[in-house]
């Protein structure tokens, strides 16, 4: 949002770490840990949504978890409005979990079965002491969900009798329901079935605006995610590797991971024919990194010092931040480039160690 | 042209629940040519893979059942075939990889089992001939050191190479015509990327005809020659893949195509088709996508539609195709206004 002229960060991220311990034998014993998330820091702005993408195994739903310690991490500090949340007191946290709320994937395993939609949110407001008398709790209900585009006649009914499209609504009043600030939408549309995924994305898109919500926007959907997006962070092996606002981010990446993962978007146009960079290999497992540069394995252009040394997220253009040693000819040097994302001739395939 | 190597005639699906009749296939027809990449498009609900699996008989019966039509295989009706021809043509002359791989490998079997058993079954080889070539098709498949991974279990394996092995194993016995049901719908878009380039090089190599089953238009727009969108059991627009993306006959295909974020590109808010997906227990009458048309006329589309030829071989199912045709009339929903 750039009609914002004071920005002061509502979400401060510093160094953030989530490890998962990997146990074995009879007596449990720690013999490693997936580090899923594995030093991440990021600020997000009030009323500013903040897309975070990224393959499976990155780290970008253990991201958004640990930030409303729904994970507990393991280390690092997230600062909310100012007020530190890691190692805080359950009792103390409470409060705060009303102004930040979390809208899943799938909503119907994230809604009780035997619960009709009235109920559900009539417990959301209970929960949070915001039930006050039957009217007033009554009015609320059917106002949430005249906001997130059903009828409040839909109240009295039970999640299987509504289609995914419309489950999603209700995940979304749920959450809406305490009145948040900030919401972490994980995967929000991407169970959804094409011609409904458009409308979750504008609906969430409009409620940000009229409530001036921030969002966490986790996804996978890079397409969907530059849309909905004032900034994305691209996520690696639980790293950050580049953060950037979303038209510089898809205009001009910086970081050859970010490269590569927007060529291989397919286009939904047969007369755009452009040229793939097909990256070699898996994604290395996240309890073993790979030392150096995590990205070097796989990349067109690992240098000496990439498999040594390790490349901080630093500043490359103005608000443009990414974690590669020559992040400045990312583009430049994609094969097949002609210097524009779009714009690629031939098609590049990529060493790695596989094909 | 020559003959279509596979053709369904008005094909119909039906499954019959206590409740009602589901009409999970209404009279489907297309046809796929050898070396040919039909794409089949539909959202859930749309009878895509239904279809797919009635090509190969694998409709569970009851409660489902094939009530009409024909599935010409090199000549042959698949739908009164004996179900002893059927096991000769499935996996041999018809394979089929799904969307899951872990779900469709058999845990306690190795990989090279598990391909092994699909080459002795349906050929005279011993398993000496048929584990080379197991290995040789985890090679052709890109399974970096083949001879060790033949002996890795599923679970070793990560998801783009599990879904590799399931290749593997659906083009041992090289069949003429392979259904690729959401392939890579599962994958990350990177290692998309790798088995998408895989299919189109082994098809070129193998010459055989692909039917992809899919939601993802950018898939489509890569992978297709021809195209075949279907709505609520129905094929409703059937054409050449350039067609279906430059000049759409059906609204339902506009629909789609108008709400679609694009990289690069910034709109407001998307396009929308309102309303919801059909539940397949209860299709609209008359033109199934009415409800939720933007250029919906009565009573006429309160009509069942045919699945007519507009113009060349483009053909869609809908009364105002040729106004669409024409460029009188634009199918796609309007730019949504915002209520405040």
């Amino acid at each position: 949002m750039t009609d914002v002229i004071v920005r002061t960060p509502l979400v401060e991220v510093t160094d953030l770490r989530t490890w998962f311990p990997i146990r074995k034998g009879l007596f449990s014993r720690v013999v490693g840990h997936v580090k899923a998330v594995d030093g991440v820091s990021f600020t997000v702005d009030a009323g500013e949504v903040l897309g975070v993408v990224g393959e499976s195994g990155c780290g970008k739903t253990t991201t958004g978890r640990s930030i409303l310690r729904l994970i507990e991490p393991t280390s690092g500090s997230v600062k909310f409005d100012g007020q530190e949340l890691v190692g805080l007191p359950r009792r103390d946290l409470q409060p705060l979990r009303r102004q930040m709320q979390i809208v899943f994937q799938d909503p119907y395993s994230s809604l009780n079965p035997r619960m009709s939609i009235g109920t559900a949110l009539t417990e959301a407001l209970t929960v949070h002491g915001l039930a006050r008398g039957r009217q007033a709790t009554h009015d609320r209900v059917e106002e949430l969900l005249t906001l997130v585009g059903l009828s409040p006649s839909h109240a009295a009914r039970y999640p299987h009798e509504f289609s995914g499209g419309q489950r999603q609504r209700i995940g979304v009043a749920r959450a809406l329901a305490v009145s948040p600030r900030l919401i972490v939408a994980d995967e929000p549309v991407s169970a959804l079935d094409v011609s409904i995924q458009a409308q979750i994305v504008n609906l969430l898109r409009d409620l940000q605006r009229r409530l001036h919500l921030t969002y966490i926007f986790v996804a996978h959907d890079l397409s969907v995610v530059e849309h909905i997006s004032d900034r994305v962070a691209v996520m690696y092996l639980g790293r950050i590797v580049e953060l950037a606002p979303s038209r510089a981010l898809y205009r001009s990446p910086m970081h050859p991971y970010t490269v590569a993962l927007l060529s291989a978007i397919p286009i939904p146009d047969p007369d755009r024919r452009r040229s793939r960079i097909v990256l070699g290999g898996d994604v290395p497992s996240p309890s073993n990194p790979p030392a150096g540069c995590r990205f070097h394995p796989r990349c067109y252009m690992a240098q000496a010092i990439c498999r040594t040394d390790d490349p901080p997220l630093r500043e490359v253009a103005p608000g443009h931040l990414s974690a590669c040693h020559f992040a400045e000819q990312a583009m430049a040097m994609a094969p097949g480039k002609d210097g524009e994302a779009t714009g690629w001739e031939e098609t590049g395939r990529l060493g790695g160690t596989e094909p | 042209m020559s003959d279509p190597l596979l053709r369904l005639d008005d094909l119909k699906t039906y499954f019959h629940t206590d409740e009602a009749v589901v009409r999970a296939v209404d009279g489907v027809s297309y046809e796929v040519h050898a070396g040919e990449t039909l794409a089949v498009v539909g959202e859930s609900g749309s009878g895509k893979s239904v279809t797919a699996l009635s090509i190969l008989r694998l409709i569970p019966q009851p409660p489902g059942r094939i009530e009409g039509g024909r599935i010409l295989f090199k000549g042959r009706d698949l739908v009164t075939a004996s179900e002893a021809e059927m096991r000769r043509i499935r996996g041999a002359e018809i394979s089929m990889i799904f969307q899951e791989p872990m779900t469709s490998l058999n845990p306690v079997f190795t990989c090279g089992e598990q391909i092994v058993e699909a080459v002795v079954l349906h050929e005279r080889v011993d398993r000496r001939a048929a584990r080379r070539r197991a290995i040789e098709m985890l090679e052709l498949v890109g399974i970096p050191s083949a001879a060790q991974r033949a002996d890795a279990y599923p679970h070793q394996l990560s998801g783009g190479m599990r879904q590799r092995v399931m290749i593997a194993m659906a083009l041992a016995c090289r069949p003429s015509v392979l259904i690729a049901d959401e392939p890579t719908t599962a994958l990350d878009v990177t290692i998309q990327a790798q088995i998408l380039e895989l299919l189109k090089r082994l098809q070129q190599e193998i010459g055989m005809a692909v039917i992809l089953i899919t939601h993802d238009l950018g898939v489509v727009a890569e992978t297709a020659d021809r195209v075949a969108v279907m709505y609520a059991g129905q094929v409703v627009e059937y054409c050449d893949v350039r067609s279906a993306f430059a000049r759409p006959l059906h609204p339902y295909t506009a629909g789609l195509q108008a709400s679609l974020p694009r990289l690069g590109e910034t709109r407001e808010s998307l396009r929308v088709i309102p309303g919801n997906v059909p539940n397949p227990a209860h299709f609209p009458d008359g033109c199934r996508f009415h409800p939720r048309c933007p250029v919906m006329i009565a009573p006429a589309c309160l009509e069942p539609q045919t699945l007519r030829i507009i113009d060349d071989d483009h053909a869609a199912r809908c009364i105002r195709a040729d106004a669409i045709a024409a460029g009188t009339l634009d199918p796609a929903p309007p730019e949504q206004e915002r209520v405040p």
